[in-house]
């Protein structure tokens, strides 16, 4: 009698654990796999890719993109209009947005921050080059900025440049060394930051006063992982709902996995591979130790012409990409580059060992040239296994290649420093080449205290600051997208650096958790990594699932069972022991 | 040598050949990502018995092509240790005093040390390569060993025949050379073989975290590109389960081979 009630305690006591997990009601939380560090959750400072998506979701710009076509559409600002000579414009902001603390987002916001960028060199770290042609930025009322530029600029539209609180950053003593880190940040976006464990997990809540409405879900976490292999795992089981930048390889054991839909889109990002051309500050002063022979252009070209794109993408992409050219990626055809025939650079070694032999670089007695450092990031399966192949082809023409995989941030020391001989990198672009062409400028390497810049390619070609300067004030979209095209070819004939492939995005995400992602562009889109956030923003939840509650509700029967089992078990050997206890 | 024993050191003749045969065995350019036809990810079947990795190379070329790099470097790296050891044991056993106090507390501050965050550390800073991963595994290692020779120059030093020696005018030199390292050298050796099982094992974990030379492959550097190009996702056992074995055999040798030492060069009592 004993026995049977212990037994039925025990099923008590575990489905009533398990009861409460299945009525409750859980927020929703979407959880995002990152893998690459954050360098900084301060807007003005922060450079790569994963720190930029967070801060998207923090902070508006004055104006978005559209999901559909990428079109300009409403941001901070609502309309906006330009003077016959371009070189004042008018924003309006409306009334009626909010800072996620309450506050009112006005016209002096705005002003404040570009204000800010003008005036402080170290807030112009990220994205200076936007603000590099202002005279002036102005806010005559709550609802009107002015922007008075030097000289017509084409981008004033497509100012990806995070707007901060002015109630909030005027306290800030030194953008440089803040962290942004008093939570909940104050943002404009659709998520505000809550919590920022590094290395373990960013969590943003769904800012319930965004102006195009709340998101759809409670939370949004990304959640780090050492490496995508883990992220994949955690995604294949369910952990995590969504993971972007996948290896090919990850992509294809995903396939026709339930529960999971894999979207394959054509990626706004490139790989390159960047060739020291003798890197400079912005003053003239020699900066890092890059080898010296990579200074003439010759070489450069050489080594570029070494390189077998086809074969990487084929087997170092698997497919997943497209052959690399200008610095814009076929995602944006208007101002996508390719070579035309009698510019083009074909895959030849004979003809690089003609050339180096020709710039003065004879073979030794081993048959090598000269050697060169390689660096790249320890852990990115691209680089592991590109570095292979490029050993391979630099042998092929007489120069050793000494391979460095190193950590993220030491490669990020490398390429700031310029203590790299060739270094793999890649950039995301925007819709208008703006950014991407104007990294490659004089202006944009780093000051004499090697800070401040952007570029990692250390690139300064007074044809290409002509032109560059040239298409920032040219409205004409027919010329400009000619000077576009022009530049990308000055950049592929001095190769600072090899654009090796443009990389297919490969994401995948938890479809009978969340029912549909916006992509962008609309077909054959991305999810995560776009010119805006709308993969996060309108992203819409699966059905209130039955699936997960009942799974949680098999192991809480298959526990009771066992538990009931042991139980009797035990009894059993209990009474035995007591019975030959008696019997002795 | 009891059979255990044996066997071990037939597998080590063995390892030992295939490592110095590779060369031979593996064709120039079958291992060159470069030059291979292969379709990636076969799995084990006719033409390739133990399939094909993320490139379409051999996994069984690989894993021979591994052992010379994992043996040489457990090797060296074990001399390295077992020598700073016997260096170090002997010294501050036979001087005593401060130099012997100053000795031990080098080697109780590596010994409290993990020697495998130190190993880690050691290798990010120093330029990648083999000589870095012998030199991260060696220095972290030494401690047990110097502690153990210390401990048996002791003993040694404290029979009648060393005094007798000394007695009889022999020097620091005259000790060492030839009472001392005479009757450590057997317990030196035992604890080398030992030391290169852990030695294998150590190079194996720091290839693995991806800090090993990535020109080169071993075993481990199989298994750190295994994980990294997703054999794990793709269910690619036939690329994880070859090297893995690999390791575990060849340490498993050396420890066999290690143990019929000890107990060859223990006296019974």
């Amino acid at each position: 009698m004993r026995v049977k009630l212990c037994v039925l305690l025990a099923v008590a006591t575990t489905l009533g654990l398990a009861a409460p997990a299945a009525t409750a009601q859980a927020p929703v939380i979407l959880k995002v796999a990152i893998v690459q560090q954050i360098d900084s959750l301060n807007p003005f400072l922060a450079v790569f890719q994963s720190s930029t998506e967070i801060n998207k979701l923090m902070y508006d710009y004055l104006t978005a993109y559209s999901a559909d076509d990428q079109a300009v559409v409403e941001g901070l600002a609502r309309r906006w209009e330009a003077s016959p000579d371009k070189l004042t414009w008018t924003f309006t902001v409306p009334d009626g947005k909010k800072w996620s603390d309450g506050e009112p987002i006005t016209a002096h916001d705005v002003a404040f921050t570009y204000n800010l960028m003008l005036t402080d060199e170290a807030a112009r770290t990220a994205n200076g080059s936007f603000v590099a042609n202002f005279e002036s930025v102005t806010a005559p009322d709550d609802r009107t900025v002015v922007i008075r530029t030097k000289a017509p600029q084409v981008t004033m539209l497509a100012l990806d440049v995070p707007i901060v609180p002015r109630h909030v950053w005027e306290q800030v003593g030194s953008v440089k060394d803040y962290a942004n880190d008093r939570m909940p940040v104050v943002g404009s976006g659709p998520f505000v930051l809550t919590e920022h464990v590094p290395g373990q997990f960013i969590k943003l809540r769904a800012n319930e006063g965004y102006w195009r409405g709340a998101p759809k879900y409670d939370e949004l976490h990304f959640v780090y992982f050492q490496n995508s292999d883990a992220a994949v795992q955690a995604l294949a089981k369910g952990e995590i709902d969504l993971v972007n930048r996948m290896a090919p390889a990850q992509f294809d054991s995903l396939e026709g996995k339930a529960g999971v839909t894999r979207n394959q889109a054509q990626g706004r990002r490139f790989t390159e591979l960047l060739i020291n051309p003798g890197a400079r500050t912005r003053t003239g002063e020699p900066i890092g130790d890059g080898h010296p022979a990579l200074r003439d252009v010759r070489v450069r070209r050489a080594i570029a012409q070494a390189i077998d794109l086809d074969a990487l993408v084929d087997r170092v992409n698997h497919g997943y990409a497209e052959k690399g050219a200008g610095l814009v990626p076929p995602v944006f055809a208007k101002w996508h580059w390719r070579p035309e025939p009698g510019q083009e650079r074909p895959f030849d070694p004979d003809a690089a060992n003609a050339a180096l032999d020709a710039a003065g670089h004879p073979r030794g007695a081993d048959g090598t040239r000269f050697s060169l450092r390689l660096t790249g990031r320890a852990g990115r399966a691209y680089d592991e296994q590109a570095a292979e192949h490029l050993k391979r082809s630099m042998s092929d023409i007489g120069i050793a290649l000494d391979v460095r995989l190193v950590s993220d941030n030491q490669l990020n020391e490398a390429t700031t420093a310029a203590t790299y001989d060739l270094a793999f990198s890649g950039w995301a672009t925007s819709v208008d080449p703006d950014f991407i062409l104007g990294l490659h400028t004089c202006a944009q390497r780093p000051g004499a205290d090697g800070k401040g810049g952007t570029t990692d390619a250390y690139f300064c070609d007074e044809t290409y600051d002509r032109l560059y300067a040239q298409q920032l004030s040219e409205f004409d979209e027919g010329r400009r997208r000619d000077l576009v095209r022009q530049m990308q070819a000055r950049f592929y004939d001095q190769v600072p650096a090899v654009v090796l492939a443009y990389d297919n995005a490969l994401e995948a995400y938890r479809s009978d958790h969340f029912a549909r992602f916006t992509t962008q562009p609309a077909h054959g889109g991305v999810i995560m990594a776009q010119n805006g956030v709308w993969g996060y923003y309108q992203a819409e939840p699966a059905e209130v699932t039955a699936a997960r509650p009942r799974g949680w509700g098999g192991f809480a029967a298959a526990g009771a069972a066992m538990a009931a089992v042991l139980v009797a078990i035990v009894a059993y050997a209990l009474r035995r022991r007591a019975t030959a206890g008696e019997r002795e | 040598m009891n059979r255990a024993g044996k066997a071990g050191a037939a597998v080590l003749a063995v390892a030992a050949l295939v490592a110095v045969l590779a060369p031979l065995l593996v064709p120039a350019d079958a291992l060159d990502v470069t030059r291979v036809t292969d379709a990636p990810w076969r799995p084990p079947g006719a033409g390739h018995w133990l399939g094909t990795d993320h490139a379409g190379r051999s996994v069984a070329l690989l894993v021979l092509q591994g052992t010379g790099t994992s043996l040489f470097v457990g090797l060296t790296a074990a001399v390295l240790s077992v020598g700073i050891g016997t260096l170090v044991g002997v010294l501050s056993g036979h001087f005593g005093g401060l130099a012997a106090g100053a000795l031990l507390r080098v080697t109780d501050f590596f010994l409290v040390l993990p020697s495998l965050v130190l190993a880690i550390a050691l290798s990010t800073v120093l330029p990648r390569g083999l000589g870095t991963i012998v030199l991260a595994i060696g220095l972290t290692s030494w401690p047990s060993t110097a502690r153990m020779v210390r401990a048996q120059t002791l003993t040694i030093e404290a029979r009648p025949f060393v005094e007798r020696a000394r007695a009889l005018g022999g020097g620091h030199t005259h000790v060492i050379g030839r009472h001392v390292l005479p009757s450590v050298v057997p317990l030196v050796l035992v604890n080398a073989t030992l030391a290169v099982a852990s030695s294998i094992v150590a190079e194996s974990t720091l290839a693995f975290l991806g800090l090993g030379d990535p020109t080169r492959i071993s075993w481990g550097a199989l298994l750190h590109q295994a994980q990294l190009h997703g054999a794990v996702p793709q269910r690619a056992w036939w690329f994880l389960l070859p090297p893995g074995v690999a390791i575990v055999v060849v340490v498993l040798a050396f420890t066999l081979v290690g143990r019929a030492l000890e107990a060859v060069v223990t006296p019974r009592r």
